[in-house]
């Protein structure tokens, strides 16, 4: 792959339209490694290096949140797909990405806008793309607003003037056709970021990149690893690994205290394997498939792999790990890493990696019997070519990419569980030798109701140790956007059909609801402007997991656009 | 049919050649690419429309899968000759 970085300079004129802020601090990693020191803000993608997506802000509270009112609203022009990103909240001024490429920064009290970013993209390459036209979010750090494209480049855009800076040409989209569309994340220097892959046939790579310069300092390949580095090639027969699918396409978490970046790796292609139950000799790709469906600890500063656990070793599922959050916590002065991921299965990890435990979200699981504690899956179901019922999740996994949430007062984690099923008929595909702009699937399927019930989800809060359930919630489709928790002892539940609700986060009590008029794809964030509290919401419907929404459930779903965004501000009277 | 791996040759730096598409078995092609959306082989409704039955024409099918639809079908780079195989796969689906 070609990688050119371009140094643009830098525009003279500043263009702050509607009046300047006090000139604040430039984000940069120590004001990052301090962030829950800021509640006013949301500076990263988590909200903070130990991924809680929390908010100790507590003005809106109990007492008060049935008076939550919308206090601006802003509309995300070509939100094909709807609005799935993150906004992040820097010194009053909120920044959110948006499909195409778009990036807006509004003032974070009136949502007057102070600048348009406007990427110029291959409308045919867009055209080729599945995982497309959307993008999950930004970084911002060293006056720099920093995104991944959908062309494969990092771009890093002036805060102050929404101008172009530098890109950087990391992936060959034209030919693989995938790009990017996850956050990146920036640590120390370095900005971090993870391709899409695990549906197309190439090798999936996590980049570092020189947070100033833009220039590329390390990759590391998801599938196959790096020669000399993890080079793990040889978990994957004949040269399977050369299209292997793979990627890192959300952004992981951040352990200063042992210099490690933790990120979530993508499933291999293809996605449905016909080898039964001898996957380490046969099938389309024989063997684990490393490091695909894990979750990896690289060095940020030279992209080195320090440590991993596969958590499906040869996934033949789709059951990505590069969903779910990282969530670091201490308890009873031990430290524990918990990431849920796409399977339904939560694993808890020490701060090397190693399994503490392992604990089911969701009830409708039978792509295994079980996983042990440690890790250890027991009765796989591996699939031959041909006809299956009732394989437990579905493709779109028992939790999906929207993030959960934790909340140090009460101690518990809250996460959307998916219950749903699917019935498949897998083929014997050949093998893709090359990298090219196709597909790599392998099977046709539908999605089900699980057997002796319906197809719905839940959020819950448990333990996020024992998984033990504290409460939950239910709803007739499952949610597809992010949960917030906050200091005030809320949590906020926006969901599939509109509603955006606010539960006690003690005890899931719901005390307040509003409708905002579409479904919910992204992300929730509070913050402070003004010296007055915020929550901003993405509305807009249109991800790929949504997508069988409207003729699976029907009723709104069906006549619910996927081509609408519009970034939702509350806040007390 | 009979799996055919077809060859990729010389491409046009312009417009990329032909996609080898799992050897030219319209199955295959089919769960390659296009089930993922196209639920139970294209004989139901899912992510995308239900393609047995369907009221497009030869041409709309084929124009539809070399332009795709914004945010919600790719653009596909088959061949003539796998463009008409898929027509021939849906105008022949039954209920399974």
């Amino acid at each position: 792959m070609n990688v050119r970085s371009r140094l643009v300079a830098i525009s003279g004129a500043v263009l702050l339209a509607f009046g300047a802020q006090a000139a604040a601090a430039d984000v940069d990693y120590q004001r990052l490694l301090k962030a829950d020191k800021e509640p006013d803000n949301w500076m990263t993608y988590h909200g903070s290096y130990n991924s809680w997506h929390y908010s100790a802000l507590k003005d809106i509270n109990t007492t008060n949140v049935k008076q939550l009112k919308v206090a601006w609203s802003h509309v995300a022009s070509r939100s094909t797909r709807g609005l799935q990103s993150y906004p992040l909240a820097v010194d009053g001024v909120l920044y959110y990405s948006g499909s195409y490429n778009q990036v807006w920064a509004l003032d974070g009290a009136t949502g007057e806008v102070r600048w348009q970013y406007k990427q110029k993209l291959n409308d045919d390459l867009v055209a080729k793309q599945t995982h497309s036209p959307y993008n999950r979010g930004i970084a911002i750090g060293y006056g720099n607003v920093y995104m991944g494209t959908l062309d494969g480049k990092l771009v890093a855009i002036d805060m102050s003037t929404g101008k172009l800076k530098w890109e950087t040409k990391l992936v060959n989209s034209e030919k693989l056709t995938v790009g990017f569309t996850g956050a990146p994340l920036l640590v120390k220097d370095k900005v971090i970021i993870g391709a899409q892959g695990g549906e197309w046939p190439d090798r999936g790579p996590i980049f570092g990149v020189d947070a100033r310069t833009g220039k590329q300092v390390w990759r590391f390949y998801t599938v196959g690893g790096e020669e000399g580095n993890g080079d793990a090639r040889n978990t994957w027969g004949g040269d399977s690994w050369k299209t292997g699918g793979g990627g890192g396409w959300m952004p992981g978490g951040y352990d200063a205290e042992t210099n490690s970046v933790w990120w979530g790796t993508a499933n291999p292609a293809p996605l449905y394997d016909w080898s039964g139950p001898d996957y380490k000799t046969s099938g389309a790709r024989p063997g684990d498939n490393l490091y695909t469906t894990s979750v990896i600890l690289l060095d940020p500063d030279t992209g080195k792999l320090k440590g991993y656990h596969q958590e499906l070793p040869h996934d033949a599922w789709d059951f990505d790990s590069a969903t779910g959050e990282f969530i670091i916590l201490k308890r009873g002065g031990k430290k524990y890493v918990v990431h849920p991921s796409k399977s339904g299965f939560v694993w808890v990890y020490d701060d090397q990696g190693k399994v503490q435990n392992v604990w089911r979200l969701v009830q409708n699981i039978n792509f295994v019997k079980d996983i042990t504690p440690k890790g250890e899956l027991v009765g796989r179901r591996d699939m031959t070519a041909g006809k299956h019922t009732n394989l437990c999740p579905f493709i779109a996994g028992g939790m999906s990419w929207n993030m959960g949430s934790y909340n140090p007062q009460t101690g518990l984690m809250y996460k959307v569980g998916n219950e749903w099923c699917m019935d498949l008929e897998i083929e014997k595909t050949t093998p893709v030798l090359e990298p090219m702009a196709q597909l790599n699937i392998g099977a046709n399927f539908n999605i089900t109701h699980p057997q002796g019930g319906k197809a719905h989800g839940h959020v819950s809060g448990r333990d996020p140790i024992t998984g033990a359930k504290k409460w939950e919630v239910k709803f007739d489709e499952p949610p597809l956007a992010s949960l917030l928790s906050t200091g005030g002892n809320l949590l906020f539940v926006p969901d599939a059909r509109g509603w955006l609700r606010a539960y006690d986060a003690r005890d899931g009590k719901e005390l307040w609801k509003h409708n905002n008029g579409q479904g919910h794809n992204g992300g929730i964030i509070s913050y402070r402007a003004g010296g007055k509290q915020y929550v901003a919401v993405m509305t807009g419907w249109g991800g790929l997991a949504g997508d069988d929404y409207g003729t699976f459930f029907g009723g709104t779903f069906a006549q619910m656009p996927k081509d609408s965004g519009v970034i939702k501000v509350f806040a007390l009277p | 049919m009979a799996a055919v791996i077809s060859a990729v040759h010389g491409q046009e730096p312009s417009k990329p050649g032909p996609m080898q598409s799992q050897g030219f078995d319209v199955n295959k092609l089919f769960a390659g690419s296009c089930g993922w959306c196209h639920s139970k082989g294209g004989r139901e409704a899912g992510k995308g429309p239900m393609l047995m039955g369907t009221e497009l024409t030869d041409a709309q099918i084929i124009s539809r899968i070399r332009t795709g639809k914004p945010g919600q079908m790719p653009a596909f780079q088959f061949t003539d000759e796998q463009l008409r195989a898929i027509v021939d796969y849906i105008r022949a689906l039954k209920p399974a």
